[in-house]
């Protein structure tokens, strides 16, 4: 047996020592990591208008997601009273650069009816305009959200993108994985005439061609959880795409 | 850290006999981590869905043991017995935290995808139970083709796992569609029409379905090699 | 106080740890063979995991988020701390019960241990920091969690205590029997999936 001293000095140079080299790879990687989650949520961004860039998008690069959003992507913040927020204010809030692709969702998805809503718009070469606009809500085990890309109409899916924390690989994941099952929402509408409608996810099949798009066999949770969340986040942006047509 | 391994004791020269090959090959067969030694179970059930999943997460339990293999052995004599457990532990949570930030680095969709699943390679029982049994009495060169075989050991199954899950489960290998009808939203991949009637079996997907293929291989396994028989 | 009774219910028997995530397989394997030994693990994994929780939640929230003393994101020490006070906790309550009441440290003893390795507790603590839990949420998950652990362990012994009397294929007596059992056991938990635990309210 050895005494307590030495224990504690062997205790104690190891977790330096280990603090350390972790410390060291931590710095070395950080930017690397603030990189890849921006892009990855870039990435999942372009995933609505999937069909519209002119491109296979299941082999997108990392150069052409940077590309897009610079040249051809405009960036804003709104609120659901209408109101677009400034650079300025966006960035008041500890967001970097006042831009919407760095606005921390799940921070603002707590703040209830105070929220900070991103909207991008896409430009198309040829002069076309798709609005994406965001969405999120409750699954089975967690927190899923996703895109939607609406028409220069305001009323047509142009496509969707869902991704989710912790839903069942196999059931609830397919609203992320099963590139069938999100092309459905492509055409469909959300308004009917001047009522809001949104979509709706319809366990067993769906009955109305325009606003409804079939259930996930066994995610019928995971499925009502998207219903409710295009219901809650389309009809925030309301006002503000109302200004923008008018 | 892993300079200090030159310190081993020279009694015997370093050399590749029939000893050696035994701790490389017996966990692979005789000795397996998952099937005959029942370590590591959760980490082999969870990440199991898909093969890529599965291949990561192989290849960051053969690291983690290797290492922490090596690394454990090189301190052996200088480990205090009263905090031998914690120290091990700090051992392997450091690797595991490295491969985590390297992972968060270089495969973040990996990384997004395994989560949690990651950390819990520290509680992987293999790579403890191969520190305390193998690695504190034994040098490090033995101990790391100690590691690199249990490691190994484990990563063939955790394969075979998710071949199986994946290949019945969405007929894809490696995220590649390889039987049952093609999906439309390929453009352009190669369109594969082998079984289009197949209809991907949704239980492989799932958990469960993880410990009955396990229990099957057992199964086959023991079925295969009758003095692993449990005769309890 | 609702919430926390959902959360409770709803970590234990919907979100089971054993049997929805297949955590802490090892021991839950190795520990199965008969009711006695397994309802002594399946109190210490209560036990430790009612007590490693708020400790973690504590360290994580105080010392290494962004927030916490240090004003910077030091979660990349989380496994180690994370480990290092599981491991530690452990080996005091070892002493501390093994001091004050010997029946219960010649029950639950020689399980002690085994907890170190066990991925329900790590991975407890990592589930716990992934769904950002409050302090009254964490207590009421670690409980609950173990709570499920403990039904899990205890039924799969319970069958497997049985099973002994059945003409098994050979190769498939003990581990092989046990792996097919907790398959179907998770999939009638499946059917649990979804049921809304305000109900229970």
């Amino acid at each position: 047996m050895r005494s307590t001293n030495s224990v504690m000095a062997f205790v104690l140079i190891m977790t330096t020592l280990v603090s350390l080299v972790l410390a060291f790879l931590q710095n070395g990687l950080k930017d690397k990591h603030d990189a890849n989650e921006a892009l990855y949520s870039k990435k999942a961004t372009l995933g609505a208008i999937a069909n519209h860039l002119g491109f296979d998008y299941s082999n997108i690069s990392d150069q052409q997601v940077e590309d897009i959003f610079s040249n051809k992507i405009k960036q804003l913040v709104v609120n659901q009273e209408g109101k677009l927020y400034t650079e300025e204010e966006v960035a008041a809030q500890g967001y970097m650069d006042g831009i919407a692709a760095n606005v921390d969702m799940a921070k603002e998805h707590k703040k209830g009816d105070d929220k900070m809503l991103p909207l991008y718009i896409y430009t198309k070469d040829n002069g076309e305009k798709y609005y994406i606009l965001y969405a999120r809500g409750k699954g089975l085990w967690d927190e899923i959200w996703g895109c939607v890309a609406l028409e220069d109409d305001f009323n047509t899916i142009a496509g969707v993108s869902f991704d989710h924390k912790a839903e069942t690989p196999g059931l609830g994941a397919e609203i992320k994985d099963n590139k069938a099952w999100v092309k459905q929402f492509i055409g469909k509408k959300i308004y009917d005439g001047d009522t809001f409608k949104a979509v709706n996810v319809r366990k067993g099949g769906a009955k109305d061609p325009l606003y409804e798009v079939d259930g996930i066999s066994g995610a019928t949770i995971t499925g009502d959880g998207v219903t409710a969340m295009l219901k809650d986040y389309l009809v925030d942006y309301e006002p503000y795409l109302k200004t923008l047509k008018g | 850290m892993a300079d200090t391994a030159v310190v081993a004791p020279k009694k015997e020269a370093i050399k590749f006999g029939k000893k050696e090959r035994a701790l490389l090959t017996d966990p692979l067969d005789d000795n397996n981590p998952i099937t005959v030694q029942v370590l590591g179970i959760c980490s082999a059930l969870a990440v199991t869905t898909g093969m890529k999943n599965a291949a990561v997460m192989a290849v960051a339990v053969v690291f983690v043991c290797l290492f922490a293999n090596v690394i454990t052995s090189a301190l052996r004599k200088a480990i205090p017995k009263q905090v031998r457990m914690i120290v091990q532990l700090v051992i392997i949570a450091t690797l595991v935290t490295v491969v985590e930030l390297v992972l968060k680095a270089y495969a973040f969709e990996s990384y997004k995808q395994l989560s949690v699943f990651i950390g819990l390679i520290i509680t992987n029982c293999i790579v403890m139970g191969r520190l305390e049994a193998f690695a504190m009495a034994n040098r490090p060169y033995e101990s790391a083709l100690d590691g690199l075989g249990n490691g190994v050991g484990y990563g063939i199954i955790l394969l075979v796992v998710a071949f199986i899950r994946e290949f019945f489960g969405k007929g894809e290998i490696f995220g590649a569609k390889i039987i049952g009808a093609a999906p439309e939203y390929m453009i352009n991949t190669l369109e594969s029409t082998w079984f289009g009637w197949y209809q991907g079996n949704n239980l492989m997907v799932l958990f469960p379905s993880a410990m009955f293929v396990i229990a099957v291989l057992i199964w086959a396994h023991r079925a295969w090699n009758p003095k692993l028989v449990d005769i309890s | 106080m609702g919430d926390l009774i959902n959360i409770f219910i709803k970590s234990a028997f919907i979100e089971n740890l054993a049997l929805a995530y297949f955590l802490g397989m090892c021991s839950y394997l190795a520990v199965s063979k008969t009711v006695k030994t397994a309802f002594g693990l399946g109190l210490a994994v209560i036990f430790v995991l009612g007590i490693t929780m708020p400790i973690n939640w504590v360290i994580n929230t105080w010392l290494l988020g962004e927030n916490g003393i240090f004003q910077t994101d030091l979660t990349f020490l989380r496994f180690i701390l994370f480990i290092a006070v599981i491991a530690s906790m452990v080996q005091l309550v070892e002493m501390v019960v093994e001091k004050y009441s010997p029946a219960l440290y010649n029950s639950l003893g020689i399980f002690l241990p085994l907890i170190t390795v066990n991925c329900a507790i790590l991975g407890g603590s990592l589930f716990m920091v992934s769904k950002e839990y409050n302090f009254s949420e964490a207590v009421a998950f670690g409980l609950g969690g173990g709570f499920g652990w403990f039904l899990a362990i205890i039924a799969i012994a319970a069958i497997r205590e049985k099973i002994k009397y059945s003409a098994v294929p050979p190769p498939m007596r003990g581990l092989g029997m046990a792996f097919l059992l907790t398959g179907m056991m998770g999939m009638a938990f499946m059917g649990l999936m979804g049921i809304d635990p305000a109900a229970f309210k």
